[in-house]
């Protein structure tokens, strides 16, 4: 803990708040950043919980939603 | 029970009105003076409908006159939460920002249906906002409140859509589930719910919220309204990518098929660790009665933390992702209890969210292990009852922890992976509601359904009214 600074900087999701905001072009008020935060460390935790069920290398569910459309009907 | 009485049933409406009993109009304008003078404390319609009501009645009115066959819910009324299209109204979807959208140009694909089924449309219903919400606060159109219970929380999303049914306002009304917005304000307020299975129901023309896990589905009082509205609003529909070319499959021919056929699971460990005491008795009762009649067995299923972390970081980076434009733009006009979620679920890595779709196919994988073995689940629709509003922790288990992403803590597995799930009451007149789940295999709405109906003949699920209601 850096005494001079409350956000804690040596743990990564702050240098990653600065640096992925940043990069997706949102601008996180100060006054939201514990609220960010918060969420970020929940989401750190869930990622922990996804490990009790590892896929295998074969088990693929990328796309969430990806059909293509059937061609118009004067084609088929 | 009258027809234009509060508590009257979709199927009873519906029968009195093509008995000629009753006339649409008359049922339609009971239902608005219920509205103007009560909703005001309930809070669930943030539009009514009005004159579209009206004419939808009068219309109704003058096919009977003329001899013309009626839909199946004809002159029923109904409401729908305020993300699904109604046309002449802006989407809310619950926020402020989309009040400057324009009008919506036409229904929902769900609206739709229940015009063409003779329904008649009475408003847009409250909800939290962008769907990102268990509780049923908003800070831009209030909160919706229990009409159980006025100082307590409806649940949310769909928070108007459960208020308004336990209301006795509508019979029926239209929701949506992501995590378990239809399941959770069916427990706080003491109603019927069906998520179904992930693209039986059209989405089309409701605004979304995270496309890979959107569900949308009616409540009612009774299980009977609760099939007649799903069978009513089946059927494949190109608009919407999801849905699934499947063939309707009526649930109403098998609602009094009964459970003696069936085995039925009652998940343990991670279910009842996280589950407080009203929904482990609401459980205990709902399975003392289940055993009656079926083969009860416990279940255990492995891996269901790891299933509900994949449905929150999934839920978290497509959401924040959908409303990327708005948080850059117009950051100061999200409600406060939304907006650092939405922020935060934008700055997810990719990999974390790649590896929740993995992990949510494989949980997929153990549950359907899981019903090689047994026919049904049973679960707790909630952990505990409606919290008060403004409440932000609560105990679990001796263990206090943080409300809001708690109380849809029992849901989230299963509409992570898609599968239809029925919500019943299981509560004592003038006690506080709560829901019990009950969950199928993917495409068997039809069996959860008629469980529920077995139920509600033992006599133990039960859509009571308010206690004001009641007593009136």
């Amino acid at each position: 803990m850096n005494e001079t600074d409350p956000r804690a900087p040596e743990d990564p999701l702050d240098a990653h708040i600065d640096t992925a905001s940043a990069l997706v072009g949102l601008s996180i008020p100060e006054e939201h950043r514990a609220g960010v935060r918060a969420f970020l460390e929940v989401a750190r935790q869930m990622e922990a919980a996804l490990a009790a069920l590892p896929p295998e290398d074969t088990e693929l569910a990328l796309a969430p939603v990806y059909r293509l459309p059937e061609p118009p009907e004067a084609e088929t | 029970m009258s027809a234009t009485g509060p508590r009257a049933s979709a199927a009873e409406i519906a029968a009195a009105v093509a008995e000629g009993r009753v006339t649409a109009a008359d049922v339609t304008e009971a239902a608005l003076a219920r509205i103007a003078t009560e909703d005001k404390t309930v809070n669930a319609f943030t539009a009514v409908t009005q004159e579209r009501a009206r004419a939808e009645a009068a219309a109704i009115d003058a096919a009977r006159a003329a001899g013309r066959p009626l839909g199946p819910v004809a002159g029923v009324p109904y409401a729908v939460k305020n993300l699904f299209d109604v046309a002449g109204l802006a989407t809310r979807a619950g926020a402020r920002i989309n009040r400057d959208h324009p009008p919506a140009a036409r229904d929902a694909a769900l609206v739709r249906r229940l015009h063409a089924a003779g329904a008649v449309l009475l408003g847009a219903l409250n909800m939290g906002e962008y769907a990102y919400d268990f509780t049923g606060e908003n800070a831009h159109d209030g909160a919706c409140r229990n009409p159980h219970a006025p100082g307590r929380m409806t649940g949310g999303s769909s928070s108007g859509s459960g208020a308004a049914v336990a209301a006795g306002f509508v019979p029926l009304t239209l929701g949506s589930d992501t995590n378990g917005s239809l399941r959770v304000p069916a427990s706080l307020c003491g109603v019927y719910s069906l998520k179904p299975s992930y693209g039986r129901l059209s989405r089309a023309g409701s605004f979304p919220f995270v496309d890979s896990l959107d569900h949308v589905g009616p409540l009612a009082r009774s299980a009977a309204d609760l099939a007649a509205a799903y069978d009513a609003l089946q059927g494949h529909d190109p608009d919407d990518h999801a849905s699934v070319p499947r063939a309707a499959e009526p649930a109403t021919p098998a609602l009094g098929d009964g459970i003696a056929s069936l085995t039925i699971g009652i998940p343990d460990g991670w279910f009842e660790a996280h589950a407080a005491e009203p929904a482990r008795a609401a459980l205990a009762r709902t399975a003392d009665a289940l055993g009656t009649a079926a083969r009860l067995r416990p279940v255990t299923l492995e891996g269901v933390e790891a299933g509900r972390a994949a449905a929150y970081l999934i839920t978290n980076a497509e959401s924040a992702a959908l409303h990327l434009p708005r948080l850059r733009s117009r950051l100061a006009e999200f409600d406060p209890d939304t907006r650092d979620r939405f922020l935060a679920g934008a700055l997810l890595p990719a990999a974390w969210v790649t590896e929740a779709q993995r992990v949510r196919r494989r949980w997929l994988g153990r549950v359907l292990r899981a019903f090689e073995t047994v026919d049904l689940l049973v679960v707790p629709a909630t952990p505990f009852t409606a919290p008060e509003i403004g409440q932000r922790r609560i105990e679990i288990g001796g263990r206090e922890v943080l409300l809001r992403p708690n109380l849809g803590l029992l849901a989230q597995p299963f509409s992570c992976i898609g599968l239809p799930v029925v919500t019943v009451p299981v509560f004592e007149p003038g006690a506080l509601p709560i829901g019990i789940q009950l969950v199928a295999p993917p495409w068997r709405e039809a069996r959860a359904l008629a469980a529920a109906a077995w139920l509600e003949g033992a006599g133990l699920a039960t859509a009571h009214p308010p206690p004001a209601a009641a007593a009136a």
